[in-house]
């Protein structure tokens, strides 16, 4: 057997066939001929110069299906001699006279073997490589390194930059949705550069995140998405600022294997994110893209026509007489004449406040880059400018980047490899939701409000008190000034967000087989929230205020890494991987507030200056740290038995020294079957299984909760001219790790020689010291407690299969995902379902359900008689009475089933791909409804509620229409109907992009080494049973509890975006 | 050689990073609990947090609670929690009620921390630390009381007092407790202001002294009825000859403390403890505010005529507006005062039978100050049952905002008369405020009925 290792001996090879750094790791091949391709790879090193030529020339081109050419592909000659072709895919080889066996291979491509005769002529040949669908050859990035996929012990999915980059989307990481079984990826909503929300299977956290841990190159980034909390109802998205186009691959690590090299902060998943490099040669890329947004689905709010018959109705089943009184015109104790006139006024109005808010969003995207590359050094360098306007008017999303990554090989023991990425995200805010925008279109705008006055309005003395012209403004039921016209067109606001992502490293061989890697990152973030509320809004006065609001984070992390192989002996190895690494943390900022303004901050940043009308307040730095040992041990027999055992010891400043540290353990094991010498099929042409177990663990709660903290020392606040001291949150010294232990098994397998490849995993996932921020009772003088209180079950199966139903000239490939995940909460101690909530959205933790069920009062049907709502109670009794004591299940967010299909069709230079994307079993609680279809309120409503009862024996869906929420049994006071009456199913199926793209043939001797245009459209169709407005909801959220506990709720959200856009791709 | 490479393997990987120091941090903006209180100064500036939490709970939100719940008061303009208060509807989902259970339980809290660090402070003297925990009783008093009365059925619902009451906290503990019986509660209150009375300062600024003790027993005994008590205590308040009736009735004063006033709460300019009464009853910021006194009261206030100098509290209507904070950004809010003494001596010394010509002073004191001296007056023939009868008005008159009317219904109820409220009984489950959700987060606590008064 020979070993040879992709790591510092061989980086630029690595760097040119597979444009991804790979270090530490060892890959052992043993002579088999499918294995040959790297053996050949290092031949190709030792060999690259011109071969010796004899006789004649065997020439050409090596592309793939699409004619795109394969820039370094091998072509290797009767096992010894070879070169890499060019950039444009052409290679030239001199050969001697005689029968040649030539192999031509490309990393993710089937390598192709052909026979040729060399007499006394020249042959041209055109090479095209098939993908492999399975690519057991491929090195996967894992944690701290690389592997072979085909010894891969853990659970890991690779996405390559093609899927990212070939679909619209508001961020990067909404473009894995469907890509990988067993990651469930909801898209956020139509608001630009909002944040999806990503489960790697299912949800085993409660109060600490449970996002995946993103490291990009090696450098787990920051990942804050409430930085400026729920302000505007959106949620920082740190990942928006990332430009997709950097990307070289995607791999998510899912099990404990995979995970848990990363200990505490693998619980959830990691996404370990790869950027481009260099290669030889030098190549460069220029990308643009240009289209359209609008919303997918629109809200079918009423018209005043509408609105008004119906909240006349209520008016008079309530007993009222005349007409009904109108918010923001008249009351009910107004004489029934004035009731009358405003009702006839109000008539002559009839405002689409939808129309008014949303519209086309036009979209812009360039990107240049290039990969230059000799000898002792790769770079590559990008710039990037995307412009992304959302249908929401008034908003978009502006990124501007860059990123440089340099490679640099001074000795033959030597490599330093930097990484850098500047980018500024410029996002446009319009309040959304709850907030404004469209969510007051869909809520307290109503249709007989106009945008502005039409003609000038008198007070009863005769004064004017608005000129025609002048914006119609009301108050909402929480006092605030509405009109989402005037809104967004009078107040400004903008959000700046500044990224560096740098990472230095140091690559030693001291001695042979011996590599150290010492690395340093840095990632800072400065996120600057403008707002200027002026003074037209506030009625009151002239002038506004201004608010500016700014977070720094930065992040350090420094790791040594020292990786050992071991040859025993022919059939053995042992790859030792030790290291440690430090992670820091700081977040701080300030905030400024105005009064008495005239324009925002950032038109005029000497208000800063003016210190007598200023109210700062300061964020001193909240930090944490992480400081990790951990160790990894491979053994490989045979290169068909694997074992791999990893070790993480993670301390966090999170916690007190009696429970600092956390050892997260794995072991796992892989059986190649097909290589058996026993193993005969016709149809199987690989077989693996593989199984772990390890745990893994999560620390992602506020950095000083552990601390019994009072007010500082100076606070500023005073009783009676007196100064104070309090105690602000009670300590929790006792605070440890949320640990979760996770056993997992699988099996893989090619047929017919790959054309269709399987896998099937199953896993168990069983959480424990789950973090809370539980609700405590409130006489204890506090009202949260953090805590290790919950226990958690996620427990399901995963398949996908890959299959290549076509080949030839027309080509269709299928790519199917799916996968079952049960997730139930097994303990919470002694709490009750209200200890901990997702916000105000009514979602609970609830003993033998999953987490975040809905937990409201069960509505039955509307009486046909009365027309009134029937509720049942805790037995299932049917009852008039609504009351928080009969609250309970009623359904979850969390999906039975998730996946995503992906078809491609190819033939000559066109191709066309499609991927569905469905959830199954999910239901969705639609929390704007309670007031939409609910009580009439200033609200107004959607159409489905002309299904009203109306008169005795009708069967309606919606009870007779009432002005007064005790009619239902509410509480007074209390409009917000919680019941399941608004518990839909959610399951959907939708058609999230449809590409259909042309490779430009181009003339030989042409500059332009590819050319590509495609036409991509998203969220083209959904089928659904939700008759809300869309089935996949990621609402705004007010915390990572929320995040957790909240899937599937919406309230007011925007739709998301139908997305059409033309793009072009060169390589020259 | 494999072992030399091994040995500097494991030789690298020994010098990785390596220092637990590094996982140090402590929050910067706070101060750890355990460096919080050094010093005597630091209990008193935690002591002064209680203060300032009773300032945030009456600073008119308690009175507020407290009249939506009683006749005084009509229907909020638009306000959901204060119309679910009103309605007597409060569920756990309401803000205010739940709002203001957390604030009683804060400043509780703090008191029982105070108490609980005397041990820890080695520059505490005995005078100072006997005052400190006299003032934290008093708070906790304070608020238990507070607390009693808004969220469990009143004294007296139940021959023993058995009904459930508040959680009792007399010592900090995160463990959750079930509510107390309200006669329990009672004990522990009238325990904490015997202890305050015994100890507190007979001077103490704005803060609680002997006297402000006195007038709450006298407060609470009256709540009790045990009029004997309340009626003595009463008296030493009215006959120290420390306060004095303020003539032009307004007790609600800026930037001085109201010589009326035996306890109360401070506003500044810059703290604006006073926003509940400006922000919501204020009748010259806006044509509509948020509240407004009852068709029902200025019918009772319209009984005396405008001879009443106390009419021009109001304006006439179906929402009489309420002119009786107008004119005022903030002020100070007595929580006891002379006024109170004198109706609660009258009417207890009614209800005892003793002291009668006392008890017709005490009325006419208000009566003289109200119509002018001599109009109005109670005869010195009055009976009992008159003087009982003229101080119930007076009181509702007197303390029209004030948060105390409700609590004398509920008394009176409890003493068997036929008390009814907006139409309800004075017994309807809602009339006890549900509580805080957080109470509802552990196994076993009993929450209150809801509803029923409508």
């Amino acid at each position: 057997m020979m070993a040879i290792r992709i790591h510092s001996a061989s980086l630029f090879i690595d760097d040119a066939v597979l444009g991804v750094v790979y270090f530490f790791e060892s890959i052992s091949l043993p002579r088999k001929p499918h294995l040959m391709r790297l053996k050949s790879i290092l031949l190709l090193l030792i060999l690259s110069s011109p071969l010796i030529g004899f006789g004649q020339t065997l020439s050409g081109t090596i592309v793939d299906a699409q004619g795109n050419p394969l820039p370094s592909a091998s072509v290797i000659v009767d096992g010894t001699d070879g070169q890499f072709a060019g950039m444009d895919g052409s290679f030239s080889l001199s050969l001697s006279k005689g029968s040649h066996q030539v192999s031509f291979s490309f990393i993710g491509y089937l390598t192709q073997k052909r026979s040729v005769d060399i007499q006394n002529t020249s042959i041209e040949w055109s090479i095209v490589l098939e993908e492999d669908a399975v690519m057991i050859e491929d090195v996967v990035v894992v944690g701290y390194g690389v592997q072979r996929k085909k010894e891969v012990t853990g659970s890991i999915v690779q996405v390559s930059a093609k899927q990212i980059t070939g679909i619209q989307t508001p961020s990067f990481e909404a473009a894995l949705q469907g890509q990988a079984a067993g990651v469930q990826v909801s898209q956020s909503s139509g608001v630009a550069g909002s944040a999806s929300l990503i489960r790697v299977r299912g949800v085993a956290s409660v109060s600490a995140a449970g996002d995946p841990l993103y490291v990009i190159d090696g450098i787990p980034i920051t990942q804050e998405y409430f930085l400026r909390g729920n302000s505007g109802a959106f949620n920082n998205n740190p990942l928006a600022s990332i430009n997709p186009n950097d990307i070289e691959s995607v791999e998510i690590l899912k099990d404990a294997a995979a995970t848990g090299i990363y200990g505490s902060r693998g619980a959830n998943g990691v996404i370990l994110i790869t950027t481009k490099r260099g290669r030889k040669g030098t190549s460069f890329e220029f990308s643009t893209r240009a289209g359209f947004g609008t919303p997918a689905t629109r809200p079918n709010m009423m018209d005043t026509e509408s609105y008004l018959t119906l909240r006349q109705e209520a008016w008079e089943n309530d007993g009222g007489t005349g007409y009904v009184w109108l918010p923001n015109m008249t009351s009910s104790s107004d004489a029934p004449l004035t009731r009358k006139e405003a009702y006839l006024q109000a008539m002559q109005t009839n405002t689409n406040w939808v129309d008014e808010t949303t519209g086309l969003g036009t979209k812009g995207n360039v990107n240049f880059g290039v990969r230059h590359g000799g000898d002792r050094y790769n770079l590559y360098a990008g710039v990037s400018q995307d412009n992304n306007g959302s249908y929401l008017l008034g908003n978009s999303y502006n990124r501007s980047s860059a990123r440089v990554n340099f490679d640099w090989t001074p000795k033959p023991w030597a490599k330093v490899i930097l990484s850098s990425s500047l980018s500024r995200g410029q996002n446009n805010r319009i309040d959304a939701a709850w907030s404004g925008g469209l969510g007051d279109a869909m809520s307290n705008a109503l249709p007989y409000y106009p945008v502005r006055y039409l003609e000038d309005q008198v007070d009863a003395n005769g004064t004017v008190t608005n000129e025609a012209g002048e914006y119609f403004l009301w108050f909402d039921e929480w006092g605030s000034t509405k009109n989402p016209v005037a809104v967004r067109e009078l107040k400004q606001w903008k959000n700046t967000e500044d990224r560096s992502i740098n990472n230095a490293q140091l690559v030693l061989t001291p001695l042979k087989d011996l590599h150290v890697k010492l690395s340093g990152g840095f990632d800072y973030m400065h996120l600057k929230e403008d707002l200027f509320n002026p003074g037209a809004l506030s009625i009151t006065s002239d002038l506004g205020s201004a608010n500016r609001n700014a977070n720094y984070v930065l992040n350090w992390n420094y790791s040594a890494t020292a990786d050992y192989l071991l040859e025993l002996d022919d059939t053995q190895t042992l790859n030792f991987l030790v290291g440690s690494e430090f992670q820091r943390t700081d977040n701080y900022g300030y905030g400024l507030f105005y009064g008495q303004v005239d324009g925002p901050i950032f038109e005029n940043d000497s208000l800063s200056d003016d210190a007598a009308n200023v109210n700062r307040t300061v964020n001193l730095p909240s930090q944490h740290s992480f400081l990790s040992y951990f160790g990894r041990v491979n053994y490989a027999l045979k290169d068909r038995y694997f074992v791999q055992a990893t070790a993480r010891v993670d301390g966090s400043s999170r916690f007190g020294r009696e429970s600092r540290y956390g050892f997260f353990p794995s072991l796992s094991a892989g059986w190649v079957i097909s290589d058996e010498s026993w193993f005969s099929s016709k149809h199987v042409n690989f077989l693996k299984i593989r199984t772990s177990i390890g745990l893994t663990g999560n620390a992602a709660l506020p950095d000083y909760a552990r601390f019994g903290t009072y007010s500082p020392a100076n606070n500023g606040n005073t009783y009676a001219g007196d100064s104070i001291l309090y105690p602000i949150q009670p300590e929790n010294p006792f605070l440890r790790w949320e640990t979760s232990r996770t056993v997992d098994a699988s099996v893989e397998m090619g047929l017919w020689q790959d054309r269709v490849t399987l896998e099937l995993a199953g896993y168990h996932k069983y959480s424990t010291d789950v973090l809370m921020n539980v609700s405590t009772p409130a006489s204890t003088g506090f009202t949260n407690f953090w805590d290790n209180v919950g226990t958690i079950l996620n427990r399901g199966v995963e398949f996908s299969i890959k299959s290549r139903n076509l080949t030839g000239a027309f080509q269709w490939n299928t790519d199917l995902n799916i996968a079952r995940n049960y997730n139930e909460l097994i303990d919470i101690g002694d709490y009750t379902p209200d200890a901990v909530s997702g916000g105000t959205n009514d979602s609970r933790v609830i003993v033998g359900r999953p987490v975040g069920s809905f937990y409201l009062v069960e509505h039955s049907h509307v009486d046909p008689e009365t027309g009134l709502p029937v509720y049942l109670d805790l037995d299932g009794n049917e009852t008039y009475e609504y009351s928080n004591d009969i609250r309970k299940y009623v359904g979850d967010g969390l999906p039975d089933v998730i996946g995503g299909m992906n078809n491609t069709f190819r033939y000559k230079n066109w191709d066309l791909s499609g991927l569905a994307t469905f959830s199954i079993g999910a239901k969705i609680f639609d929390s704007s409804a309670k007031r939409q279809l609910g009580v009439v309120t200033g609200w107004n409503m959607r159409e489905e509620k002309l299904d009203r009862w109306r008169q005795p024996g009708d069967e309606a869906t919606y009870p007779r229409l009432t002005l007064d929420e005790t009619t239902y049994s509410l509480p007074s006071g209390f409009p917000w109907w919680n019941t399941s009456l608004f518990i839909y199913d959610a399951s959907y199926i939708r058609l999230r992009n449809v590409t259909l793209g042309f490779t430009v043939p181009l003339p030989p001797g042409s500059t332009m080494s590819a050319c590509r245009i495609a036409l991509n459209a998203t969220n083209l169709l959904t089928i659904t049973n939700f008759p809300g407005l869309d089935p996949e909801v990621v609402r705004d959220f007010e915390n990572a509890q929320d995040r957790n506990m909240s899937p599937n709720v919406t309230y007011l959200t925007p739709p998301q975006e139908r997305a059409i856009t033309l793009s072009i791709s060169t390589t020259f | 050689m494999k072992m030399k490479h091994l040995l500097l393997f494991a030789g690298i990987a020994m010098a990785a990073i390596s220092c637990d120091r590094l996982l140090e941090f402590e929050p910067g903006d706070v101060i750890l609990a355990e460096d919080a209180i050094q010093d005597t100064d630091d209990l008193q500036r935690l002591l002064v947090s209680t203060y300032d939490v009773l300032a945030n709970l009456y600073g008119g939100r308690v009175q507020i609670i407290n009249e939506l719940r009683g006749p005084n008061f009509g229907a909020p303009d638009n306000s959901l929690d204060f119309t679910a208060v009103y309605n007597r509807e409060t569920t756990f989902f309401t803000g205010i009620n739940g709002g203001a259970y957390t604030d009683f339980y804060y400043a509780i809290y703090r008191s029982n921390v105070l108490i609980e660090n005397f041990q820890f402070v080695t520059d505490l003297t005995a005078a100072d630390e006997l005052r400190l925990e006299a003032e934290a009783r008093f708070v906790r008093a304070i608020c238990h009381w507070g607390a009693v009365k808004i969220y469990a059925r009143p004294y007296g619902y139940t021959p023993d007092n058995s009904h459930p009451g508040v959680p009792l906290r007399l010592e900090s503990s995160q463990d959750p407790l079930p509510r107390a019986p309200v006669g329990a509660v009672y004990t522990a209150i009238v325990e904490d202001l015997n202890f305050a009375l015994q100890n507190l300062p007979a001077t103490n600024g704005v803060y609680a002294t002997q006297h402000a003790a006195r007038a709450y027993l006298a407060q609470v005994h009256f709540q009790m009825g045990d009029y004997a008590l309340a009626a003595s205590y009463a008296s030493s308040i009215i006959e120290s000859g420390d306060f004095a009736l303020d003539e032009d009735l307004d007790r609600f004063e800026t930037d001085m403390i109201n010589t009326e006033t035996v306890f109360g709460i401070v506003s500044q300019p810059n703290d604006f403890r006073s926003s509940w009464f400006r922000d919501n009853l204020r009748s010259d910021n806006t044509s509509s505010p948020q509240l407004a006194f009852s068709e029902d009261f200025a019918f009772f206030m319209s009984l005396s005529g405008a001879g009443d100098a106390r009419s021009q509290w109001y304006t006439p209507g179906t929402r009489a507006l309420c002119n009786r904070f107008n004119n005022k950004e903030y002020f100070n809010i007595p929580l006891a005062h002379l006024t109170l003494m004198h109706l609660i001596r009258a009417e207890a010394l009614a209800e005892t039978g003793l002291e009668l010509s006392t008890a017709i002073a005490d009325i006419n004191a208000i009566r003289d100050r109200a119509y002018g001296p001599g109009n109005f007056i109670l005869p010195e023939s009055a009976t009992a049952e008159e003087i009982r009868d003229a101080a119930r008005d007076e009181f509702r008159k007197e303390t029209a905002g004030e948060g105390h009317w409700t609590d004398q219904l509920l008394r009176r109820g409890t003493m068997g008369e036929d008390i009814l409220i907006r139409d309800a009984s004075w017994d309807c489950p809602g009339m006890s405020l549900q509580f805080s959700n957080s109470e509802n987060t552990v196994d076993g606590f009993v929450l209150n009925e809801e509803g029923g008064c409508l």
